[in-house]
């Protein structure tokens, strides 16, 4: 018993003790928030992500050289007989430079539109997408309500007589819908008229002069997906209009594929990629995940390397607790010889020390977890609270495209990184409570 | 000394010799050896050194600094082992025995008072007294003989006349109150042997004399032995016998 009542009374009768647990409350709780905040901001990612993404991608191979593509209708057929498969949907895909019509310039290489010079012109079939992928939610999501397209039933229906320009009126231009996000920093409005400028696949493209294709297309509404890139560089056109723009021959860019909720795309990927094989459709077959994995694989890795730093941290507090209990140890030499001639074992002496130093610890591991998991919990109101006291913004809905901190609290995890903490200070105060158990009573005694 | 593989420690029956007085023998040192090697040099401190103490009875060893009389009481209370030669606590020799085993038969027959108190800072003097006894029951036993424990202590307390300074702390208590309290703490696991290194050392002659007479009062009631280490002759006077610790051994003062 004299063992945990000395430890609490050395630990509670020291200042520094205190300095010590709330360096560890600091590094846990800031460990704790950051890869809560780092998991959050990894869903949310992988959520957008997702959100503007197939969850398994058939391209086919478009080289010539190695005979023609693979026939959409094939294509479709062979992935749709696919178990797990529950619909697929052809798109075609095109680079396309974006020009504002009846504007002098066309918004190429000038730095301040350097991310607005180029999209992807998706070529798509409305009511083939519909069951497919999210296009009615995105046309839902828009955020002003003046930029939402008539009727998302039929999104690239829109009266002539709301186009602007009248001189455009009458021509019969084809739709489109541009991202809300891109609509905003052009300026642009439903109704408004967008060149898009690409090149025709009649073109040889060795040849010195390229003749481009260009096409005016009238903006029937936006879209927004939340993925802030993909609202960026996205304009969708229907399928014919983009057939007769480009000129092309090639039915199908992608084939976008949608698996049952339950199932790992990455099955569905491997067996569908030997389906088509079988059935000698050249194309290669990748999951949402495949197409991304660069994106994503930058975030991981960011959580990563966020989560080794501050675990070093961590880590690095602990020490702290070795200092105190060292100096503990030489302050208390007299208290050892004294106990000892009280009949006190040396493995109860050493214990003393150990248990010390883990009331330290795991009081320090404790606060910072309660503190960094109610953070984590309420990040944004924080957030809030800190931008509005020191005039200071910290987050950048621009620059993440999420309208609030994410953060994902993972409590299994966060009792883990407490507990290792608990534990690596447990170690590492071992050194000095081993050296109080092996004290020489008399010396201890005889200590000034 | 014979130590079963049980982990109990068999009583060896006293000397003879020893018994022959009638009271119970509770320290035997036989041909008690000990040297210190100081660089090149060996100084040997005790040199074959005897003595016989018998319950109830008290000795005062005393000899000029340096004799060795520390070291003989570090010896006696378990704190050193000898270089050779026998020591018998309550009938155990305890020469052979594991630093563990050795600390449990302190905690349970010797008890210490020092010339400086050497109380812990942190605790009150209930506490301090109170401290011996939380030694002896382990963790799980303690919730169980916490109050039979405080009852014990507050008595010697009351005892030593300090049942109304129970609660402080030593920094608040004259050299006169640490030490009642110290002796209080030596005596509260009732030990068989007493250990006293110049209680009284550090104290004036009033309040020596105070201590003198409570440590003895108090040995004689409980039946402790108790060793005396002291310069003083009036503290030495007290006791039923007076040695000389002079050239490493013992000898009538």
């Amino acid at each position: 018993m004299f063992k945990l009542f000395l430890a609490a009374r050395y630990v509670l009768s020291r200042r520094v003790s205190y300095l010590g647990m709330a360096a560890i409350a600091v590094a846990v709780g800031a460990l704790i928030v950051v890869v809560s905040v780092m998991n959050g901001f990894l869903n949310e990612t992988r959520t957008l992500v997702r959100g503007t993404t197939a969850d398994v991608i058939v391209t086919p191979v478009q080289d010539t050289a190695h005979g023609q593509p693979a026939p959409r209708q094939a294509l479709e057929e062979v992935t749709r007989a696919q178990p797990g498969v529950i619909g697929a949907v052809a798109r075609l895909i095109r680079p396309a430079i974006v020009k504002v019509y009846d504007s002098s310039t066309l918004i190429l290489n000038l730095s301040q539109f350097a991310d607005l010079s180029f999209v992807t012109a998706l070529g798509i079939d409305v009511e083939a997408e519909k069951p497919v992928s999210g296009l009615e939610l995105y046309l839902h999501q828009v955020e002003d309500a003046s930029r939402r397209v008539a009727d998302p039933a039929k999104p690239f229906a829109f009266e002539r007589g709301r186009i602007r320009d009248p001189r455009l009126r009458t021509s019969g231009l084809p739709r489109c819908l541009v991202g809300e996000d891109r609509m905003e920093t052009l300026g642009l409005r439903p109704g408004d008229a967008l060149m898009l400028v690409t090149m025709s696949d009649k073109q040889d493209i060795t040849s010195e002069t390229i003749k481009p294709s260009t096409q005016t297309f009238v903006i029937a509404g936006a879209f927004r997906t939340n993925h802030h890139p993909f609202d960026m560089a996205s304009v969708f056109v229907e399928r014919d209009a983009f057939l007769d723009w480009t000129g092309t021959t090639t039915e199908v860019s992608e084939l976008y594929v949608r698996v049952d909720d339950g199932l790992d795309p990455a099955i569905v990927r491997d067996s569908l990629q030997a389906s088509l094989d079988n059935a000698g459709l050249d194309a290669q077959v990748e999951t949402w995940q495949d197409r991304h994995r660069v994106y994503l694989g930058a975030v991981e890795n960011e959580r990563t390397i966020l989560g080794v730093v501050l675990s070093l941290f961590v880590l690095l507090t602990c020490t702290i607790t070795f200092s105190m209990l060292t100096m503990m140890v030489q302050e208390k030499i007299r208290d050892i010889g004294i106990l000892s001639a009280m009949g006190a074992p040396a493995a109860g002496i050493g214990a003393i020390f150990a248990t010390a130093g883990a009331t330290i610890a795991a009081g320090g591991a404790l606060l910072g977890l309660l503190a960094g998991g109610s953070v984590a919990r309420n990040v944004d109101t924080v957030k809030d609270w800190i931008e509005h006291t020191f005039h200071i913004q910290i987050f950048r809905r621009d620059v993440y495209a999420f309208t609030t901190i994410p953060s994902v609290v993972d409590d299994r995890l966060n009792w883990t990184i407490a507990g290792v903490t608990v534990a690596f200070a447990l170690v590492i105060c071992m050194l000095p409570a081993l050296r109080a158990a092996r004290l020489d009573p008399v010396d201890a005694l005889r200590h000034d | 000394m014979t130590e079963l593989a049980s982990g109990t420690v068999e009583r060896i029956p006293a000397p003879p010799s020893a018994g022959a007085a009638g009271a119970a023998i509770v320290l035997h040192a036989t041909n008690l050896q000990r040297r210190y090697r100081m660089g090149q040099e060996v100084i040997e401190v005790l040199r074959g050194l005897d003595l016989v103490l018998r319950s109830g009875e008290s000795v005062a060893v005393m000899g000029r600094s340096g004799a060795g009389k520390s070291t003989l009481l570090h010896l006696m209370g378990l704190l050193d082992r000898p270089d050779a030669g026998s020591l018998q606590i309550d009938g155990v020799e305890t020469s052979r025995l594991s630093r563990a085993r050795r600390a449990r038969l302190r905690n349970r027959n010797v008890g210490f008072v020092f010339q400086f108190y050497h109380l812990l800072p942190e605790l009150n003097a209930l506490e301090n007294v109170m401290l011996p006894l939380m030694i002896q029951h382990g963790t799980l036993a303690w919730p169980g003989q916490r109050g039979a424990a405080r009852r014990q202590a507050h008595a010697l307390l009351d005892e030593l006349g300090l049942a109304d300074r129970a609660r402080h702390r030593p920094a608040k208590l004259s050299g006169g109150e640490r030490q009642r309290v110290a002796i209080a703490r030596a005596l509260v696991g009732q030990p068989r042997l007493l250990l006293c290194d110049e209680p009284t050392g550090n104290l004036d002659e009033r309040t020596s004399e105070t201590i003198a007479d409570q440590l003895f009062a108090l040995a004689a009631r409980h039946g402790h032995s108790l060793v005396l280490v002291t310069h003083d002759r009036e503290l030495a006077a007290r006791a039923d016998r007076r040695l000389l610790l002079h050239d490493g051994h013992l000898g009538a003062a």
